[in-house]
């Protein structure tokens, strides 16, 4: 009940480190293989550096059909590959279309039409590991059309000023088009604006925590199955006692172990976690919040436990029937794969599993630095569930002549 | 004359999804200080009566009296008074022999010092005194049947009922159990228990009923009966009221 969860959570937050960093804080390699005699291979470079998004390596001594090799090998993630003919080429296409527009405004002469049909675009090629997703993918190849759109608006303003008859385009003009961008404020919608960034620790643990919880099904549905065939409900019904009395202590003793279970799991994700270099877990201010959130996943775990025991005729069945179950609602709810990442149909089918609830509960405290505003809804769903399950059970026991 | 303790009156069971009945009928007076046998073949109804008459299980029709000085009572009123040995043994296997004790005490609702004056009077006469700090996984059968038996009485009943106590145990057990149950009978204890051996309810018992179908076929004293129906034994008297045919589809 401890030791088992306690690695379950080590195992899978280290696995999933690293994937959480792709997404949060590392950077992407890429490979850069710039085979441009002219300059704006390299300015290009320089901006996507200047971008800290990925992790440069420049390897120029190699030819096209190796850089898909490197991918593969992976010594990269993705890969540009600029063509000898890129400052050439984009030179071009900005002194013919700077011509353009001064024939347009009647500044020049008209454009030569074979000089246009003759026109060939700069191509930059780029290469991406299968296992990067698509829209990780689009972001980076927006990112580098973003920085090519400046570099091809700066040849286009000089083209201009040429055409005009200058000399070069004055500094203030070139520096105020590549940096006046319209800024975006970037605001996270956590309550107190403090941003906490999910990474694999955050999620995790609490995610298997709950797990832990429910899959207490095991032990106590098969408790209640031994107790049943075994005769010490039959023998629990002559005594001077309240039987419901007697449920009520045995989750009593259910609860108090998976509170353990969460102080023990929680301490080691804020103080042992960090000594091994995984990212600490930083739990909630609103610690009444906390607790009650610990409390009803507590409560809702021991319900379902105590229901699957009821109806289950045998303990092979109420282990099986529990521990499959459980697996089922993990999946659903969120524990192995986190429910931002679900399609659309998934996200409310998990609606359907107490876990994501729990988890909710957990992410409004420790992402969303949630208020009780935002903690009902997990609140209320999860006494509803506890609450069925509790009647469930009474109904079972009773139509059993157990009480 | 001696006072009833129980009283059954036209006591009938029909199960659920059952059309045929479990007990038909069956009157009976038991008398405090008795130590009485209900005999007979598989499916008999001895189970279902003694699960009557101890509140566990309702009757279709019939009354189930219970008497403290010849007043009756209520079922609940007396239920601290009437002790149960169930067929199957409701022990807690993680537990030990002790703790089981303490448990059980605990919610008939006895303090700890009258749980340690019931567990050194009792768990010495059955020889379970160096084994009570054993887990109840590590026992045999016969001692598990004997902690069975200790727990039904921790409380000092008036009455106890027992559903097949000695069902397989060896003579060695069965023998500490039955000269127990003899003890606790000449302190003032009512004996009702169900067997199938026959010989031991002849060693036990001084009032013999005898069950088969639901229907009540014999209820007296243990020596009027054979004496009636000119047997030697009980094997032998319910061979005879019962008949030699299996009863495999009960």
């Amino acid at each position: 009940m401890f030791l088992m969860p306690l690695i379950l959570v080590f195992i899978i937050t280290i696995i999933q480190d690293s994937a959480f960093k792709i997404i949060n804080e590392n950077k992407i390699s890429l490979l850069i293989v710039n085979h441009d005699s002219g300059s704006e291979g390299n300015k290009l470079k320089d901006m996507l550096d200047q971008t800290r998004m990925f992790n440069l390596i420049e390897n120029n001594n190699i030819d096209f059909s190796e850089v898909k090799k490197e991918i593969s090998k992976e010594n990269a993630m993705v890969a540009l590959y600029i063509e000898n003919s890129f400052s050439e080429k984009l030179n071009s296409k900005t002194i013919i279309l700077s011509k353009l527009v001064m024939a347009n405004i009647g500044m020049n002469d008209s454009v030569n039409k074979k000089e246009l049909i003759s026109l060939l675009p700069p191509t930059i090629f780029f290469f991406n590991d299968p296992v990067l997703q698509d829209n990780y993918c689009y972001s980076i190849l927006n990112l580098i059309h973003s920085n090519l759109s400046i570099i091809e608006n700066t040849k286009m303003l000089e083209g201009l000023y040429s055409e005009m008859g200058y000399d070069s385009v004055p500094q203030n003009i070139k520096e105020s088009i590549i940096n006046n961008k319209i800024p975006i404020k970037r605001i996270i919608t956590s309550v107190d604006d403090n941003c906490k960034i999910p990474n694999s620790t955050q999620h995790n643990v609490p995610a298997w925590t709950i797990f832990a919880m429910f899959f207490m099904v095991v032990s106590l549905g098969s408790n209640i199955v031994k107790e049943k065939l075994s005769g010490s409900f039959i023998r629990l019904k002559t005594m001077p006692t309240n039987f419901a009395l007697i449920l009520f202590s045995k989750q009593i003793v259910y609860l108090f172990v998976a509170i353990m279970q969460v102080i023990l799991i929680f301490s080691i994700g804020i103080y042992i976690f960090p000594l091994i270099k995984l990212p600490e877990l930083t739990i909630s201010s609103n610690t009444l919040g906390t607790f009650i959130i610990v409390i009803i996943s507590g409560i809702a775990a021991v319900s379902y436990a105590l229901m699957v025991g009821s109806i289950s005729k045998t303990q092979e069945q109420s282990n099986g029937f529990g521990a499959i179950s459980i697996i089922i609602f993990a999946a659903l709810g969120g524990v192995w794969v986190p429910i931002f990442v679900m399609p659309e149909y998934m996200k409310q089918i998990s609606k359907l599993s107490p876990l994501h609830w729990c988890i909710d509960g957990f992410y409004t405290l420790f992402l969303r630095d949630g208020n009780w505003l935002m903690l009902y809804k997990p609140i209320l769903i999860l006494l509803v569930f506890s609450l069925s399950c509790q009647i469930i059970t009474y109904l079972k026991l009773k139509y059993d002549k157990l009480i | 004359m001696s006072n009833p303790i129980i009283v059954i009156e036209n006591l009938s069971k029909c199960y659920a999804n059952s059309n045929e009945m479990s007990l038909d009928n069956i009157s009976l007076k038991m008398d405090s200080g008795e130590k009485i046998g209900i005999l007979g073949p598989n499916g008999a109804g001895k189970t279902t009566l003694i699960s009557i008459i101890c509140g566990i299980m309702s009757s279709s029709s019939g009354k189930v009296k219970y008497y403290i000085q010849d007043n009756e009572v209520t079922y609940k009123s007396i239920r601290n008074r009437i002790g149960f040995v169930p067929q199957n043994l409701a022990l807690y296997n993680e537990l030990t022999a002790f703790q089981n004790f303490e448990y059980f005490g605990a919610l008939y609702r006895l303090s700890k010092k009258q749980i340690m004056i019931q567990y050194e009077l009792l768990f010495p006469m059955l020889g379970l005194t160096n084994v009570a700090d054993r887990k109840v996984k590590t026992f045999s059968d016969g001692m598990k049947r004997r902690l069975n038996l200790l727990i039904g009485i921790i409380h000092n009943p008036d009455v106890l009922l027992l559903d097949e106590p000695t069902v397989g145990v060896d003579i060695q057990s069965r023998n500490a159990i039955i000269s127990f149950l003899n003890k606790i009978n000449g302190k003032g204890t009512t004996i009702i228990y169900t067997s199938h051996h026959m010989g031991e309810a002849e060693q036990l018992c001084n009032k013999i009923a005898i069950l088969d179908y639901g229907n009540l076929i014999a209820f007296g004293k243990t020596k009027d009966l054979l004496l009636q129906n000119n047997v030697s034994d009980l094997m032998l008297l319910l061979m005879k009221l019962t008949g030699e045919g299996f009863r495999d589809n009960v």
